[in-house]
């Protein structure tokens, strides 16, 4: 039993020991005091720093701040010497935006069919150069995106007629239902409402119309825009009239 | 028996003695001193980057306004042209 009680003291003394060596290895006191002078070395820059910086930003927060006041100053002069023609203007950009945004969204053939407010929102825009406000930059940027709006719509508008996609057509009916000659086709209000304009009709379809005094039934006539008869529609008109009186007393095609 | 056992008994109680009585490590209030020192330094260095983003922020926010600022008065210069030109 002695001996147990022997043994038992040495190994507590034993583990002691072991427990002292394991705890050394874990800090030293000079190694405590080292990092202990290293930290409040560090801690002591950084507080330096760290006042610096709240100072810069506060002097920063100064400056953004009388920047903004020099900057509202600055708008309101401006605001004050446009007077009333900003108000105008803006609601005549407006009026251009909602238009271009109309007109982009149209098919080709609607946008042929509306063709004509290209040149009202061209002159739009003129109008709005006009009013001094538009010498200021945002206003000019915004003139000048809706410009570039309308040039690309003019561009579509051409590409669509150079290739007569938006042509509208005439399907030619029977003469003894729908009396269907070029004289009565460009007569009827839907096409030119005007029959002196037939030669157009003719040169614009010379690939399927070799006499204008004949054409079929089911014939597909494109009908080109409507406009004064161009030169060389003139002439074709002289050149079939000559025809005409060379053979026989005038008729109607 | 009872000789080589008292002389380990007494060897042992020196060598301990020697490691536990002489103490060479920090006290529990030197490590909390310690602990507190590491905070202090992190909860600074933490602080530093913040006001660093901040400084970032307004700099980039006076250069703005400076900007602003040039376009307003060249603005207002160029409507004054334009209402002479209209007058």
């Amino acid at each position: 039993m002695k001996y147990i009680i022997r043994l038992s003291i040495i190994a507590a003394l034993v583990s002691l020991y072991a427990f002292s060596s394991f705890a050394q290895e874990e800090m030293t006191k000079e190694a405590w005091q080292a990092q202990i002078t290293e930290l409040t070395t560090k801690r002591n820059d950084l507080k330096n720093q760290f006042a610096a910086l709240q100072k810069e930003v506060a002097d920063l927060q100064k400056q953004d701040a009388d920047k903004a006041q020099a900057l509202k100053q600055c708008q309101d002069a401006l605001a004050s010497a446009q007077g009333e023609q900003e108000a105008p203007l803006i609601a005549k950009l407006d009026a251009i935006d909602a238009r271009l945004n109309e007109l982009s969204r149209l098919s080709n053939q609607d946008l042929w069919a509306r063709k004509a407010e290209l040149d009202s929102v061209q002159n739009w825009i003129n109008d709005a150069y006009k009013n001094p406000s538009s010498a200021i930059q945002k206003y000019q940027e915004r003139l000048q995106g809706e410009q570039s709006r309308l040039d690309a719509l003019k561009k579509t508008l051409a590409d669509i007629i150079a290739s007569g996609e938006a042509t509208p057509t005439y399907t030619v009916g029977t003469w003894a239902r729908d009396r269907d000659c070029l004289w009565n086709i460009a007569k009827k209000p839907k096409i030119y409402d005007n029959p002196f304009l037939w030669p157009k009709i003719w040169q614009g379809n010379r690939d399927q119309i070799k006499n204008p005094d004949v054409i079929h039934q089911g014939q597909k006539l494109k009908i080109p825009p409507k406009a004064a008869l161009t030169r060389d529609e003139k002439s074709a008109l002289n050149r079939y009239w000559s025809r005409k009186h060379a053979q026989a007393p005038a008729a109607k095609p | 028996m009872k000789k080589p056992f008292a002389l380990i008994l007494i060897g042992s109680a020196m060598v301990a003695g020697s490691f536990v009585g002489c103490s060479n490590h920090p006290s529990e209030e030197e490590m909390k001193q310690l602990n507190d020192l590491k905070a202090e330094v992190t909860s600074l260095e933490n602080g530093i980057a913040a006001q660093q983003s901040e400084k970032a922020a307004l700099l980039k926010s006076i250069a703005d306004k400076d900007a602003q600022l040039t376009q307003c008065a060249k603005d207002k210069e160029a409507l004054q042209q334009r209402l002479k030109g209209v007058q």
